[in-house]
């Protein structure tokens, strides 16, 4: 299988952005009122996990998260994936995983198609956070970041939606300015 | 290409000092766990850099509590400095920072 990448929307083609200590920023330019989708067709192999964490944390600068809110959602779906991979798949590299990525003017919204062995929602954040449990902690983290996180079984196999608003607290103020400048 | 992660190995003043460099993850997590209990056995004390860590997920974390496990069965000191945001991030969301003994920067850890 090969990986598939592909993007559309994105008309606002205003948006500046600069170089700031190797790391793209947004200034203080309005955040895209417009749609963006973004799908990607991938193998379970978690090398590409660092792939879509940048995919992710682009979308997530670019449509005025905050950086604590652009670092959780980038584990969020960092999280999410790896789920797949070690549960769906019972850690197979060769199996595909599918990420929908929709951005609009009110919220980002990432859905992850998978092939794999059902989740049991009775399971999950079923193991309290404590310092004796080794694992478990994904979908804490998934739940601590996102604003919902919904699961269900699909014709094509698991679905996983998160959800992340762009409201008041999740998104950079007009005046903000991530430089620092 | 940033390399995703790697860690080398020093010691200063009696303590081992494991620097890690780049993003933690499922991929690589294993490797780490296995670097850091080889540390822990050559040493009373293991110090671990983070501050060229730009990213961490929940099974770096679970790295990290497994040595810190193995640390306190061996009677052995396990320590961490310069934890960037992200990381930082993460042990909250975790409700772990008190688990850790965390300083702010490698004298400090090595003064503890």
């Amino acid at each position: 299988m090969n990986s598939e990448l592909a993007y559309s929307g994105m008309k606002d083609a205003s948006h500046k952005a600069k170089a700031n200590g190797g790391v793209t920023v947004s200034e203080t330019v309005p955040r895209p009122r417009t749609s963006f989708q973004l799908r990607v067709v991938m193998l379970s192999d978690p090398r590409f996990l660092s792939v879509l964490r940048a995919a992710v944390g682009q979308i997530g600068l670019v449509y005025g998260l905050t950086d604590d809110s652009c670092r959780g959602v980038t584990l969020a779906v960092d999280e999410a994936v790896a789920n797949i991979i070690r549960h769906a798949y019972k850690n197979r590299y060769d199996q595909e995983i599918e990420l929908n990525c929709r951005a609009g003017a009110d919220q980002l919204e990432f859905t992850l198609i998978d092939r794999g062995e059902p989740a049991d929602p009775a399971r999950i954040c079923a193991q309290p956070l404590d310092e004796v449990s080794l694992s478990g902690r994904g979908t804490h983290l998934i739940k601590a970041t996102m604003d919902e996180m919904h699961y269900e079984r699909v014709p094509r196999g698991n679905q996983l939606r998160l959800i992340k608003h762009l409201s008041a607290g999740n998104v950079m103020s007009m005046e903000a300015d991530r430089s620092g400048a | 290409m940033e390399k995703q992660m790697c860690s080398s190995t020093r010691i200063e003043r009696g303590t081992t000092i494991v620097d890690v460099v780049g993003q933690i993850d499922l991929g690589n997590s294993p490797s780490l766990r296995k670097t850091l209990l080889d540390s822990l056995k050559g040493a009373d004390r293991v110090a671990i850099n983070m501050i060229a860590v730009k990213y961490i997920d929940s099974s770096g974390i679970a790295s990290l509590l497994e040595v810190l496990k193995e640390a306190r069965q061996s009677k052995k000191r396990l320590v961490l400095f310069g934890l960037t945001t992200a990381v930082s991030q993460v042990l909250q969301l975790t409700r772990l920072t008190g688990v850790f003994e965390i300083h702010e920067n490698e004298e400090q850890a090595l003064a503890a």
